[in-house]
């Protein structure tokens, strides 16, 4: 049984459908993901999971109970707000402490938890300050040891490192990932980050328009997108319109697919490409379209180049870079190859 | 002189320069003359007349005399009058704010045309004067045949009238009802602006709709709190129609004996002393709510 399930989730404001059907598990411990592009509901799904919006539709249960009908101060589901939500008025110590107060606990047991809470995101010292005092970083350690010190089932996070900085960012990131990990609390985050995504979760699950399109650990994500959407907003991807003959795509015969003949879709990473000088096959496995260079761009490890093949958009090709190596000049005649063949994806022609 | 003072930065050179290009004042100088010619300017002449002798209506120069503040001072009625000015404006000041709180509370809950109704509500007693309300509140509160003896007599639940008029309760009561949209607004603009997020954050943590009032909603509208408090305590401990139309003849406060004097007994050095006095206890008051608000709302002047 998996610790959170949502069934079927239907949520609309006027007549916008910001919640369609949405339905999701997530195991105990583990970490998931709500990756989309903004306004896709992510934290409207979110909101709906702590109790602050009623669905119209659909169920939640946590540890296999129904909690749809909960009021949101009866959950035991820790928010993490989008830009914290500290109480201003509080100290860092008394904004820690108020869960505890709530619920009445002695008093030395508050304290020791709130010290306990606050040495774990390393904020120990600054118990006396007020959320003003603190940078944004520090700001987010507080909302998460103010969740953390309740120990509640679930944790759930609207992106939580929007308002850092780069660099701070990468840290908190594999900071959050540690203590996670560590007490073993079944973790939703939100963002619409590919890279945090990839990086934080066990399952990403990727929603456009109140859906979802795709559920899958990352890597598979990546590795075997569901449709272009999920191509694109997860790395990068050529979509090419291609054609199917005996099993295999015309352009690439290396790419086999078990589709009927006719037109199609053929997903491939630029890193999935590769391509040579000349006209000439490349070599084993290597098969496809001659092209021309239209641009290229050297970027130390790498040289990314758009080739005319013929395809409608310019097909985007990663190449490993040697030391020394210059990218080729535009214009160019190259020949293009596939290096993994299955690792592309054929797809029904005008699948969205 | 100190070494600040001297300092180029103080030069005066340096100082009509910065004030002609302190695009900061510049904009209040209408208002700033205004206030100095139709305001600071009568006022102080008022209070002089206090310091001066007055001989047949002129004031008899170079005669500056602390003699009626001192008498002013020694008077046992004037203590009387300016704590039951107190009093009443303490209450009625409470009593407003108990009042104000919820209707600003219900204002910020209530969207569309609910919202532009309660403001239309709570704005439009404004548009009547005062002394209007306070005689509406003659009609309601006076004898027998006043609304609420009336229909107390005629539901059985008293045989004799109240006797509310001409007490400390009519002037309390009035007072409260004419002041309310004063504690009302400024309440009502901090609640309906408030950052809802920080009550859901309340609520996750499990706190109840209660505890969330009392521990959230409360604490961040202080400064409004004060604001209002501030406010209508100065107009409630100055007020003197209130006072004279519900009090009835033999009531009287500071600020009623100083239009007494001013107006009716034309004893002018009198009421000029009871002004000042009036005017400066009134400034430490308020001066007073303003410290304790600040203090209690520390944290907003908490920085890094
Ligand atoms: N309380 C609300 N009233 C009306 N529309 C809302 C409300 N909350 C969210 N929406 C709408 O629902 C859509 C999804 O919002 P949201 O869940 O915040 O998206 P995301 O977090 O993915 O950016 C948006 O179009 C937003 O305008
Ligand atoms: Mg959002």
């Amino acid at each position: 049984m998996p610790h959170i399930v949502m069934e079927s989730i239907i949520k609309s404001y006027g007549d916008v459908r910001v919640l369609d059907g949405c339905s999701l598990s997530v195991e105990k411990g583990q970490v998931m993901t709500l990756l989309g592009p903004s306004g896709c509901g992510k934290t409207t799904l979110l909101r709906t999971l702590a109790g602050f919006v009623e669905p119209d539709a659909g169920r939640v249960l946590v540890g296999g109970i129904d909690i749809t009908a909960l009021p949101p101060n009866r959950r035991s589901v820790g928010y993490v707000f989008q830009n914290y939500a500290l109480f201003p008025h509080l100290t860092v110590a008394e904004n820690v402490a108020y869960g505890l107060k709530v619920r009445r606990r002695p008093g030395p047991e508050i304290k020791d938890r709130v010290a306990r809470a606050l040495d774990i995101v390393s904020l120990g010292p600054l118990g006396d300050r007020y959320p003003a005092q603190l940078s944004g970083g520090q700001q987010q350690r507080v909302a998460i040891a103010r969740v953390l010190v309740l120990e509640p089932d679930v944790l759930l996070l609207d992106e939580p490192f929007n308002a850092l900085d780069a660099k701070l960012r990468l840290s908190m990131q594999t900071e959050l990932r540690k203590l996670i990990e560590r007490l073993g609390i079944t973790s939703i985050f939100v963002t619409h980050d590919q890279s945090e995504a990839m990086m934080l979760s066990d399952q990403v699950a990727v929603m456009r328009a109140g859906t979802f399109e795709q559920v899958a650990p990352p890597l598979a994500i990546y590795d075997r997108p569901a449709n272009p959407f999920v191509a694109t907003f997860i790395g990068r991807a050529n979509i090419l319109p291609v054609g199917l003959r005996a099993g295999a795509v015309v352009d690439f015969p290396a790419v086999v697919a078990e589709r009927p003949d006719g037109p199609a879709d053929l997903i491939v990473r630029p890193e999935n490409l590769t391509l040579a000088a000349g006209r000439i096959d490349p070599g084993t496995g290597q098969s496809g379209p001659p092209g021309t260079v239209l641009f290229a761009i050297a970027q130390g490890p790498t040289i990314e180049y758009e080739v005319d093949a013929g395809f409608p958009e310019p097909l985007r090709v990663t190449v490993n870079r040697r030391s020394g190596e210059v990218p080729l000049a535009a214009g160019s005649p190259v020949s293009i190859g596939v290096i993994d063949p299955a690792a592309c994806r054929v797809i029904e022609r005008g699948t969205p | 002189m100190t070494a600040a003072a001297i300092s180029p930065g103080r030069r005066p050179g340096r100082l009509v320069r910065r004030m002609l290009h302190g695009g900061g004042f510049w904009p209040a100088l209408p208002a700033v003359l205004f206030l100095i010619v139709f305001l600071v300017l009568p006022m102080l002449t008022l209070l002089a007349f206090g310091f001066v002798t007055i001989d047949r209506g002129r004031i008899v120069g170079d005669s500056f005399t602390l003699q009626p503040l001192w008498a002013a001072l020694n008077d046992t009625l004037v203590w009387r009058l300016t704590w039951r000015s107190f009093y009443v404006a303490v209450i009625s000041t409470v009593m407003t704010l108990l009042l104000a709180y919820p209707v600003a509370y219900l204002y910020s809950q209530t969207k569309g045309i609910w919202r532009t109704l309660m403001l239309v509500a709570v704005i439009s007693p404004l548009l009547t004067s005062a002394l209007v309300r306070a005689y509406a509140w003659l009609v309601i509160l006076g004898g027998r045949r006043g609304i609420v003896n009336h229909t107390l007599i005629q539901l059985g639940v008293i045989d004799e009238p109240l006797r509310i008029l001409n007490t400390d309760y009519a002037v309390i009561i009035g007072m409260t009802q004419i002041h309310l949209p004063f504690m009302i607004l400024p309440l009502l603009a901090v609640l309906a602006e408030r950052d809802r997020r920080l009550e859901e954050a309340s609520f996750n943590l499990g706190a109840s709709r209660a505890e969330t009032f009392f521990k959230v909603v409360v604490p961040m509208s202080v400064p409004a709190i004060f604001a209002g408090l501030a406010l209508v305590f100065a107009i409630s401990y100055t007020n003197f129609i209130v006072p004279q139309l519900l009090g009835g003849g033999n009531y009287a406060t500071l600020a009623v004996q100083v239009y007494e004097q001013t107006v009716v007994v034309l004893d002018w050095t009198r009421g000029a002393v009871l002004a000042a006095i009036l005017l400066s206890s009134s400034f430490a008051f308020v001066f007073l709510i303003v410290w304790v608000g600040s203090r209690i709302n520390r944290w907003s002047e908490a920085r890094a």
